[in-house]
């Protein structure tokens, strides 16, 4: 944003102001986006959930109810602001702050388009790690301030998950951190060009934009990991324990009314959204697509520009919509049931995961030296060498598959045996 | 001896598939769910043997069409052409109605002081009655039917109590509504109606607003029918005197109440009232002193 300001404003303000007022047009940019996709994103749940669901959905104010969410943020504003009587005042107020804020840090590092990023920080990934999960105690604090059983229960079952699911998901990224070479959230859709499986390592051919990592065994495996995680980080249905409406009203959001409500609802919606970006970029080439290779190989950044913040927010409301299928088909676990498929399913098949793709690594840029004669694959071509990883790693992966499946095998099956062999026999 | 617990049948349900792992259970919950959100966009749940379409009615713009024995607020109903009502005051609705809210005054010729198969006064208190049908299920001469139009809400009570011109319909527009209830009973109804119209004189028993029709169509018995409809220049005084002297009569001799039951201003409505009141409280007396 600098360097669009500096002509305008060079003359008439001293740089430093320059500097600073780029940086706040940027987060005002980011935040406004950000405001505007949460609104959209509700929207969006509530009409496609409700055709799920064989209905029509929140479709009179505004056209097909696009204004809807704005109506509901005006009712918020309008509400009694309550606290209770036993709560812990000051923590009670500053919960959902303290919810909000780690969510909106997130939005900083993740690239929204080719060359659209707020700040491109060397650590990216790590730092959304470490940002993602404080707003963890903040939904703590609101258990807890809230001085109510239900809160405080939510709360304690949101804290559960959030560090169970953190480990699977942090290996699955791990595992892309290696396989990029790089913690920067803004170089990994840079690494995801060319085309599906091979990637760039066939010369001659155009830049297609498609080697995303989903397309190979690690990076399928890795997304399937990290897609799940990002379900239960981001409490989203079938790991809505924390706030189960059923049993325990509304979890840690249970004492609260009006605008602290609604930022909690809007943390939880922009952390949803935010965690899909850091998905599509992780795993599915984030801007990357056809033709912005071509554009950007042109000069034509501004147009490549918008075709790749086009692209990445395409893909960004598929997994949105995902979640959102998700969220109408499938009932919500057990307590016991998350904790266990995170330690018992997902860990393991992490931990494979970043096993083989070290050996995709090894088969892929290892020199016969760095074998140490072992292997020499000096002579075969780099897709050769390619090809010959994605196969090796997903037998691996296959394997792990079906082995963590079958030791995850109840004991006693659902039905009892002769049941099913009645029911084939006849 | 070991006692034997006898097996219940068992009944095996079978689905058409084994045992689903990996995923394979998730991913056709899934498949469920997409068909439901595919067809929420191409077709509509019209037939409860479809499983998945859009079943949300828009109720403002669209509605569901009402069962022709849906029952919202009772109405009288009258014959199209002659505006004859087909209610003969038999008080049979008054003695039925759950919350008492119908209040009927039977029609008197004028000049007999006879009472007439038709109604004076029919008051019915919309907002007390409970639209349990009762009224139109036991009224012999179907003259009181349900009617269908239910969007009756309103911030203000008096006009929820509803007068006999106001209660009236014709008989086509209770066809309109039900047509298979109305053929059910249309040949005998209207016999009934026959019989009814024939002990009735003038314009008693026709609906206001089709008497004035007839009345413009008919100009020399238009100028009577005004003058029966509404005494002109009648004051109230009259009537209230008539009354309270009605009920004085009664009070002081049950034989002379009858003669005083027909005063000058009969027409007038109070006057009426005024009367049957007295010759209630005179028949009473006369009971009280025949049981003395």
């Amino acid at each position: 944003m600098t360097p669009l300001l500096q002509p305008i404003l060079g003359g008439v303000v001293p740089e430093w102001l320059v500097i600073v007022l780029s940086h706040l047009a940027v987060t005002a940019l980011v935040l406004l986006g950000a405001a505007v996709m949460m609104m959209l994103a509700v929207w969006a749940e509530r009409r496609i959930i409700a055709r799920m669901q064989d209905r029509l959905g929140p479709n009179r104010v505004g056209p097909a109810g696009l204004l809807q969410s704005i109506a509901d943020g005006v009712k918020m504003f309008v509400k009694e602001d309550i606290v209770p009587r036993a709560a812990d005042r000051w923590i009670h107020i500053l919960a959902p702050i303290v919810a909000l804020a780690p969510v909106a840090m997130m939005l900083a590092v993740i690239p929204w388009g080719r060359g659209l990023v707020a700040v491109d920080l060397d650590v990216g990934v790590l730092y959304v790690a470490a940002v993602s999960s404080i707003s963890g105690v903040g939904l703590l604090m609101a258990g807890w301030g809230s001085s109510n059983r239900f809160a405080l229960l939510g709360a304690m079952r949101a804290v559960a998950q959030l560090v169970s699911y953190e480990i699977p998901m942090i290996i699955a990224i791990l595992g892309m951190v290696l396989l990029s070479g790089g913690m920067s959230l803004a170089r990994m859709p840079e690494l995801q060009g060319g085309l599906p499986i091979v990637g760039t390592t066939l010369a001659g051919v155009p830049d297609l934009g498609l080697g995303w990592f989903v397309f190979t065994p690690v990076g399928l495996l890795g997304f399937a990991i990290f897609f799940i995680c990002v379900l239960a980080e981001g409490e989203r249905t079938p790991f809505d324990i924390p706030e189960a409406d059923s049993e325990i009203i509304a979890g840690y959001m249970t004492e609260y009314s009006g605008m602290k409500f609604a930022v909690f609802y809007l943390a939880q919606y922009i952390l949803n959204l935010a965690l899909a970006m850091v998905t599509a970029v992780l795993f599915l080439g984030g801007w990357q697509g056809p033709g912005i290779a071509w554009l950007a190989a042109n000069g034509l950044d501004i147009p490549a520009a918008v075709l790749s913040l086009i692209y990445m927010l395409l893909k960004v409301w598929l997994l949105f919509f995902v979640m959102v299928l998700l969220r109408g088909a499938f009932p919500r676990l057990r307590v016991d049931q998350l904790l266990s498929f995170a330690w018992k399913f997902l860990l393991p098949l992490a931990l494979v995961n970043v096993g083989s793709i070290a050996i995709w690594i090894a088969l892929t840029n290892w020199s016969a030296a760095q074998w140490g004669g072992v292997l020499n694959l000096d002579m075969l071509a780099a897709w050769q060498r390619q090809l010959l990883a994605v196969a090796v790693t997903a037998v691996i992966n296959i394997a792990a598959y079906r082995w963590v499946l079958a030791i995850n095998q109840p004991q006693q099956p659902e039905t009892p045996d002769e049941l099913i062999g009645a029911a084939q026999a006849s | 001896m070991t006692h034997e617990p006898k097996q219940p049948n068992t009944y095996t349900v079978d689905r058409g598939r084994g045992r689903e792992r990996g995923g394979q259970g998730l991913a056709a919950g899934l498949g469920v769910v997409m068909r439901h959100f595919r067809d929420a966009f191409t077709r509509r749940l019209d037939n409860p043997a479809k499983t998945s379409g859009v079943f949300t009615v828009q109720y403002p713009e669209e509605r569901t069409p009402l069962p022709e024995a849906s029952r919202s607020m009772p109405i009288l109903l009258y014959e199209d052409t002659s505006g004859h009502e087909l209610c003969t005051s038999c008080y049979q609705c008054q003695r039925i109605c759950p919350p008492q809210v119908i209040h009927i005054t039977q029609a008197k010729d004028p000049a007999t002081g006879k009472p007439v198969p038709a109604v004076a006064e029919f008051l019915l208190e919309y907002d007390a009655c409970m639209s349990c049908g009762l009224c139109a299920e036991v009224c012999p001469f179907d003259a009181i039917k349900m009617d269908h139009d239910f969007e009756l809400s309103t911030d203000k009570r008096d006009p929820m109590t509803v007068n006999r011109a106001d209660l009236l319909r014709p008989v086509s527009y209770y066809a309109g509504l039900a047509p298979g209830h109305w053929a059910d009973v249309k040949d005998g109804a209207l016999k009934k109606l026959q019989g009814a119209v024939r002990r009735r004189s003038g314009s008693i028993g026709i609906a206001p607003y089709r008497a004035a029709q007839l009345a413009v169509v008919d100009a020399p018995p238009a100028e009577a029918a005004a003058e029966v409809a509404e005494p002109a220049g009648m004051d109230d005084k009259a009537a209230r005197l008539a009354a309270i002297r009605a009920r004085n009569a009664a009070k002081q001799s049950a034989e002379a109440a009858a003669e005083v039951a027909e005063p000058a201003g009969m027409d007038d409505k109070a006057a009426r009232l005024a009367a049957i009141r007295a010759r209630n409280a005179a028949k009473r007396q006369a009971d009280e002193d025949g049981g003395a």
